[in-house]
């Protein structure tokens, strides 16, 4: 794998990419295509409706690159929001399949899944951290983000009102903000190689 | 319901579509939430992080790095235009917006056409640009917006195909007294133009 460009911040990768750069492309790719088809798998359930939405969140980076503005936040933000809402649209659009996974799907064991040691820290820290959160703020958050449920659908679904999700989503988030803040919790990407 | 109450909910993607582009709409208006928001989306991003799952195939790297040299590889130079503004006209005003801009009529020297573009801003401050009649971008080319506000180097505000009639939300706030402008851009947007704007008008 080229890896020419693994000394690029993530920003100064968007900007090459701008300018139709595609090592850039392929560089953010090496960096978050991994993280994006997992979340994009946790959301769907299914590889190939992953694999499109992957697909659909890098193109539109790709075509839209010059317009990420730096100062508004990290480029990794822009990348893996791009990623959960393409995939949220699409489990939406598949209200059954969702409806079934949840129940029945089994979580994938860490046995078997090869991945490198960054990886595997981020993921534990963020799953320490939604541990630390009481089971109602983690159920919130858990659902929508990676379940797609709208706040409506949350609040028919847990039987509360919908006032009572939204606080629950915000304490959740600012928790986890908090949580993730901590001494070794930067989360921005690093070169492992 | 109070908009502010929603950000925590859009960082996670908890909106439907209405809920969603109102509280862009708001976003617009409040600074507060701006942060909030810039805040509370790093913290979703990171729960990307959580999920165990399999690795991707090899296939949907090269996919998608295929698809976007295919993309980038229709991009041709510029054809040189000669977009003459023939003057212009005085805009109608549309329910519950105060029309600011202009009508314009631009014709190429082949074909003349009426190309007319107006600029509203509504009560919530968006200002969103309409246009009728531009024919669709050339392949590989796409028409980007720009607010340019006053003294200060224009902003890309949003790209469009053009096509029959178009109407383009303008991204961020707009300043009054921003001129509000148009130029053809490789696909995919440019953050500076690169070419003289084929219409523009206040803001």
């Amino acid at each position: 794998m080229n890896r020419q460009l693994a000394h690029l911040s993530d920003e100064a990768l968007v900007a090459l990419a701008a300018r139709s750069e595609q090592s850039a492309l392929a560089e953010l790719y090496d960096r978050y295509g991994r993280t994006a088809y997992g979340l994009a798998f946790r959301i769907l359930r299914d590889g190939t409706l992953a694999e499109d939405a992957v697909q659909d969140a890098f193109l539109t980076i790709w075509r839209s690159a010059s317009q990420f503005v730096p100062e508004r936040g990290k480029a990794s933000t822009w990348i893996l929001t791009l990623v959960h809402r393409r995939a949220v649209d699409v489990v939406r659009r598949e209200q059954r399949r969702r409806a079934d996974a949840l129940d029945r799907a089994p979580e994938p064991t860490v046995e078997g899944v090869d991945e490198d040691a960054w990886l595997r820290l981020q993921r534990e820290r963020v799953q320490d951290a939604l541990r630390k959160l009481p089971d109602a703020q983690r159920e919130a958050l858990e659902l929508a983000y990676y379940g797609g449920f709208s706040q409506s659908e949350l609040a028919e679904r847990l039987g509360q009102p919908l006032g009572t999700i939204k606080s629950r989503m915000f304490t959740g988030l600012s928790r986890m903000r908090e949580l993730l803040g901590e001494p070794g919790g930067e989360m921005s990407w690093t070169s492992t190689t | 319901m109070d908009v502010h109450d929603l950000t925590a909910a859009y960082a996670v993607d908890a909106l439907d579509s209405d809920e969603a582009e109102a509280y862009e709409r708001h976003l617009g208006q409040c600074e507060d939430c701006r942060e909030q928001l810039a805040e509370l989306s790093e913290t979703s991003a990171a729960l990307a992080f959580g999920p165990v799952a399999p690795a991707p195939h090899a296939r949907l790297r090269a996919a998608i790095l295929e698809t976007a040299a295919a993309e980038r590889s229709n991009v041709v130079p510029l054809l040189q235009r000669r977009w003459v503004a023939r003057g212009l006209a005085v805009a109608a005003a549309a329910a519950a917006c105060i029309v600011v801009g202009l009508a314009v009529a631009l014709s190429k020297s082949s074909d003349t056409r009426v190309v007319t573009a107006l600029v509203s801003r509504d009560s919530f401050g968006n200002v969103t640009l309409s246009v009728s009649g531009l024919s669709t971008a050339p392949q590989g080319k796409t028409y980007e917006t720009w607010v340019i506000p006053k003294g200060k180097a224009p902003i890309p505000a949003g790209l469009f195909s053009g096509g029959g009639s178009a109407t383009v939300h303008l991204r961020g706030t707009v300043p009054q007294n921003a001129i509000v402008a148009v130029t053809i851009e490789r696909a995919g947007g440019a953050r500076t133009p690169t070419s003289s704007p084929i219409f523009s008008a206040p803001a």
